[in-house]
């Protein structure tokens, strides 16, 4: 034995390392590369020249994954599903096929469980579809995949899926919440429903369910309801979709969607207030918006957000660079807002709308529009070096008030001005106000004076 | 050539191993050899002895520690990360399954070591004078290797984990007065949140296996120090019991001899006492059974070092670590074990609360501790001591089978469920 011990060592030194190489073997040959090979070759078919294909046939194999941090999910589907966001792959073999009809819900940024269900974070087959012990939230039948769309869509008709609209009226109608529990309301007889799409019961469990509830669960107190198949379907659609996360406001985060609740915070963001009322509430400086998208064809009012000074000759409104479903985005709000939500808007102010906010606002867009925030900061607070002007800079504009007169301010912004110098003999100082006169109307300038005003720092606060 | 010849041997300055005094050497010019002796006797390397059981547990430490700080590297210890990190490492990082799997696995193969090696020491009677001692370090041992597996079972934030910790802290709180309040400091809150994850992290990483590796280095120490690994000299020795006092302390026959300093052999400064030494030494005519610790010792500590390693790999190789679903305190699972270690208890807590949560682990612990002191038997002579034996192997096999009843028998509402019995789950 004594002798025998380093051949034992040895050998067992080798078994240790061949089982290192299987171990290295077996991390260096997951499936999904497999899948990314078979995937380039595809790509690499429809490129005519020789150079781009080698190219495209080396490309390095890596993980892709979609980010979607306000949900803490991360959908590593797209290391294989690797043609869904590209209209190419229209008649691709699956998995690499593009996903058609997915109009603005974008692969890229909504990801795919949140509609397809399964186990985003997992690389392997059989892992990622879900159809794994502990994960309880597997890849949802075709049939039920429109149900998700009621995770985000929670009120109101839903586009192409009755089957939420009828499956919650079935649920108001029957007094579910007698019993289960629903965001917090509701009884508790029955389990709470709140997040019912997340669990582990199958559609298939949930259909059964509501045709003959002590069938699939018994000692179960549920009534048996004698849904109708259809009914039974539709309130499986409805539980499917039940969430206590609050993706839509995610997504609408995400500004993707040009949807109303994201026109409301632009319409805040840009302070339309300001200058348009709805209903009658707000400032009187512009049209009032209530009923616009009647009056206006939505083509002529995404132009009229695009130009307004095309669109309607000698318009005041200013020109907002907004992207296309931001414009998309206002359009839907008009044409849902109320008069509730203009006071709502009104009362989330941080100050009160006076007749001048419409010139102040104004005032604001020509001050960026024009470049005086380039000397004068964008925070009005001056400071650019200016030598030998007085106090060796461009002066603040944010305590004009303790100097000025309105009318003083309105001159010097017409009329332009040399700045004081700080020693008489130098030379001038290279920057000085230019005359604004022939650039901008008395009207303009009132409304740049109004803006400035309204930023005047108080002596006191100056401290 | 030359030049390589000079880095090499100043780096090994020993001589060639084919010489003795290299032989020698080796082991003690090498910081970390030297705690083996130069020369040991034949039966210390024994393997019906020892089974070598306390090297396996050591040599699972060490890969507890290699693979725990890979681990570390992409661990976050909150909840939300935790549980990602640990798909993460299942489905991105390289050799990640692999990695995790070692750990597991090496984890509970330690924990069974530990408990395997203490049943040896006690039925080779290993724990006599001079050892006392050195068994308290190991009974402290046993419990720090509990404490760093349950640490550790939290953090992958899975159900399995979280409902194991909370059934786990249940069964310690149910200790009078001090049991809330300890559960408490443990958890960082009433229950098993962030605030626990983040301390079991503390204990899990540097806490514990601070303390696991300071009371190592005492317990090698001291078995050097006794006189080197348990041998079953009793069978060397016919002698009357009384004789063969402890294992191998001298009897107090012949005072220390004292041989004239010798001009072929190199002496260090030492101080010079007379007396009996505490510890154990080598009498002379045991000389003869004695052998270089190269290669017969190395070779065979090395064998055991690779079988350890390959079995666990491949036991990682072959068997993912589990990963349930993400942590929901808002879902018990029926039932809700206990790490398997703590299911004996759990299943005495199902009948007392009072007996598997105070009482059976205090006398548990304190028996333990105090076996040493209070087995006042002086042979180490199985057929000497039968009632020690016939104890704690009753001891052994009621924890195992209580165990064994909670990790297999036991079902919904802890009803008795045989394991062939399939429950359907989700029946409400």
């Amino acid at each position: 034995m004594g002798r025998r011990l380093p051949q034992i060592f040895f050998l067992l030194s080798l078994l240790a390392l061949g089982l290192l190489l299987a171990a290295l073997w077996q991390a260096s040959t997951p499936g999904w590369k497999d899948y990314q090979h078979a995937f380039f070759q595809l790509e690499a078919q429809g490129e005519p020249n020789a150079v781009t294909k080698a190219a495209v046939l080396a490309t390095p194999p890596e993980i892709h994954q979609i980010m979607l941090p306000g949900l803490q999910r991360v959908d590593r589907c797209t290391t294989c599903h690797l043609g869904v966001d590209d209209p190419t792959m229209k008649n691709a073999p699956e998995p690499f096929r593009y996903h058609q009809g997915l109009g603005p819900h974008v692969a890229s940024k909504f990801g795919c469980t949140i509609c397809h269900g399964g186990q985003g974070l997992a690389t392997t087959v059989k892992d990622a579809h879900g159809d794994v012990q502990f994960w309880e939230t597997p890849l949802l039948a075709r049939e039920y995949i429109r149900a998700s769309c009621g995770r985000c869509h929670k009120e109101g008709d839903v586009p192409g899926v009755p089957e939420l609209t009828e499956g919650r009226q079935l649920f108001e109608a029957n007094g579910c919440h007698g019993c289960h529990k629903l965001n917090g309301v509701g009884g508790s007889i029955g389990p709470d429903l709140s997040e019912e799409g997340a669990s582990h019961r199958s559609p298939e469990w949930l259909l059964h369910h509501f045709l003959a509830p002590s069938q699939v669960s018994p000692g179960s107190v549920m009534p048996n309801y004698h849904f109708t198949p259809q009914q039974a379907r539709s309130l499986t659609y409805y539980m499917l979709s039940l969430t206590n996360q609050d993706m839509g406001t995610y997504y609408s985060s995400l500004r993707l969607i040009p949807s109303a609740a994201f026109g409301r915070e632009l319409f805040v963001e840009k302070n339309c207030i300001a200058c348009h009322s709805i209903g009658g509430v707000g400032a009187k400086a512009g049209p009032d918006l209530l009923g616009v998208t009647k009056r206006h064809s939505l083509e002529w009012l995404d132009e009229q957000l695009v130009n307004p000074d095309q669109v309607y000759p000698g318009s005041s409104m200013p020109q907002y660079d907004l992207e296309t479903n931001q414009r998309k985005a206002l359009v839907a709000f008009m044409e849902a807002a109320t008069t509730l939500d203009a006071q709502a808007i009104l009362e989330h102010r941080e100050h009160l709308l006076t007749p001048e906010d419409a010139a102040i606002e104004a005032g604001k867009r020509d001050f960026a529009r024009f470049g005086c925030a380039g000397c004068h900061g964008t925070e009005l607070q001056g400071g650019l070096p200016n030598p030998n002007a007085q106090g060796g800079q461009v002066p603040s504009l944010l305590h004009l008030a303790d100097d000025y007169t309105k009318e003083e301010v309105l001159a010097v912004v017409r009329d332009g001005r040399t700045p004081p110098l700080d020693n008489a003999k130098g030379q001038a100082p290279p920057l000085y106000m230019p005359a604004w006169k022939q650039v901008l109307s008395d009207e303009d300038i009132h409304q740049l004076v109004e803006f400035l005003w309204s930023r005047q720092k108080k002596a006191k606060d100056s401290w | 050539m030359k030049l390589l010849n000079e880095i090499w041997r100043s780096i090994v300055r020993r001589d060639p191993l084919s010489t003795d005094k290299g032989k020698s050497e080796l082991v003690f010019l090498n910081v970390w050899l030297h705690i083996h002796p130069a020369k040991v006797k034949k039966e210390h390397m024994k393997f019906r002895h020892t089974y070598y059981l306390g090297f396996i547990t050591f040599f699972l430490f060490l890969i507890l520690v290699t693979t725990g700080i890979a681990l570390m590297c992409y661990y976050r210890p909150y909840p939300s990360q935790a549980y990602q990190d640990m798909k993460d490492l299942q489905f991105v990082v390289f050799l990640g399954p692999f990695l995790r799997g070692m750990h597991r696995w090496a984890a509970h193969g330690m924990v069974i070591c530990v408990f395997l090696h203490m049943c040896r020491v006690f039925y080779t009677a290993s724990y006599k004078k001079p050892r006392q001692f050195n068994w308290v370090v190991g009974v402290v041992l046993l419990l720090l290797t509990l404490g760093l597996s349950f640490t550790g079972y939290l953090l992958p934030w899975d159900q399995l984990a979280y409902w194991a910790i909370t059934v786990g802290t249940n069964i310690g709180s149910y200790a009078p007065m001090v049991g809330g309040q300890l559960r408490e400091l443990l958890l960082g809150g009433h229950s098993v949140g962030e605030g626990a994850l983040i301390r079991f992290y503390v204990l899990h990483v540097a806490v514990l296996p601070a303390a696991m590796i300071l009371l190592t280095i005492v317990h090698f120490w001291r078995v050097r120090k006794d006189g080197g690994l348990s041998r079953p000299i009793w069978t060397l020795k016919r002698k009357p019991a009384e004789q063969l006092v402890t294992i191998g302390a001298p009897a107090a026959v012949e005072p220390l001899r004292t041989v004239p300093a010798s001009s072929s052999k190199t002496y260090g400064l030492m101080e010079v006492v007379t007396g009996e030494p505490i510890f154990e030494t080598i009498s002379p005519e045991e000389e003869d059974d004695a052998v270089f610790a190269y290669p017969f010792a190395f070779f065979r500590e090395g064998l055991a070092l690779m079988v350890t390693v390959t079995t666990v790999m491949a036991v990682s190789l072959l068997f993912r670590a589990p990963l349930e679903e993400m942590a929901n305190p808002a879902r018990t699972p029926n039932p809700a074990k206990a790490p398997w270690y703590f299911l004996g208890l759990q299943e005495l807590v199902s009948h007392s609360a009072l007996l598997g949560g105070v009482v059976a682990p205090t006398v548990m612990v304190l028996a333990l501790l105090a076996i040493p002191y209070i087995d006042r038997n002086l042979s180490r002579r199985p057929g000497d001591r039968k009632w020690a034996i016939w104890l704690f192997t009753g001891f052994a096999i009621v924890n195992l089978v209580l165990i064994i009843i909670g990790t297999f028998f036991r079902g919904p509402g802890w009803a008795f469920v045989p394991p062939w019995v399939h429950v359907v789950p989700g029946a409400e």
